[in-house]
């Protein structure tokens, strides 16, 4: 009944692994300079982001300029998953005390 | 042939990887080897994010070379720089898979506090045997 499971996983992961990798077939090659991802809206970045917003780095005049919302709703996860942890957390420890009470 | 299989070999290291986490969330019982795939997928696309922004012929980090500040530095050219879109994305990406795993290990300590056990079919048994109790008490 386990192994049965196990193997139908194995044939689903295969089966799943298969498809992608005939999926790579249409994917632009390794480090190719004009593929779509490097060539519609990063030269931008690149040759806008330090005269824009005077920071030499790019990766964080992006992510603290251009896409500052989309790093306020990360530091938002971040709150969501810290308070929750607090709450997991501090119930153990309040049961802990009553043990010992 | 050969040309071919250097120009996709990454995506078939990063393909290889995923599916060691998908097997990994989907084969294991036990809840803490689940999580360990669960990072492992979140690994392989982060490396495949970061494969995305590479640019062949002598490009560098996305830093502007020369002091920042005007001097020293020549006309930026797109070729020289490597795409900082994809290094941007996948920091989000980590912050986020820091956050899921911190609160997966928080409720597997209650899990285990509550079941004194993190295989999946010994947890699941134990709720079968409850559920049958309560049935019988009722």
């Amino acid at each position: 009944m386990k192994n049965w499971f196990k193997l139908i996983s194995l044939i689903a992961v295969i089966m799943t692994g298969a498809l992608l990798i005939y999926g790579t077939h249409d994917m632009p090659a390794w480090g190719d300079p004009d593929s779509p991802a490097n060539s519609h809206v990063s030269p931008r970045y690149i040759l806008e982001a330090t005269k824009l917003t005077a920071t030499p780095n790019m990766v964080s005049a992006v992510l603290a300029d251009y896409r500052s919302y989309d790093t306020l709703g990360e530091s938002a996860v971040i709150f969501t998953a810290s308070i929750s942890c607090l709450f997991l957390l501090r119930r153990i420890r309040r049961e802990k005390k009553g043990e010992e009470v | 042939m050969l040309e071919y299989i250097l120009a996709k070999y990454n995506y078939w290291i990063y393909i290889v990887l995923m599916m060691i986490g998908l097997y990994a969330m989907m084969g294991k019982r036990n809840l803490v080897k689940k999580l360990i795939g669960m990072n492992i997928f979140q690994t392989s696309i982060i490396l495949f994010f970061v494969s995305r922004g590479v640019k062949k012929g002598g490009a560098t980090v996305p830093i502007l070379m020369g002091d920042g500040h005007g001097h020293g530095e020549q006309l930026i050219q797109v070729a020289d720089y490597l795409n900082p879109l994809p290094h941007v994305l996948m920091l989000t990406a980590i912050v986020v898979s820091i956050a899921t795993t911190g609160v997966a290990l928080a409720t597997l300590i209650l899990i285990y506090k509550r079941y004194h056990t993190l295989e999946e079919d010994e947890i699941m048994a134990i709720r079968k045997e409850a559920s049958a109790y309560k049935t019988l008490g009722t």
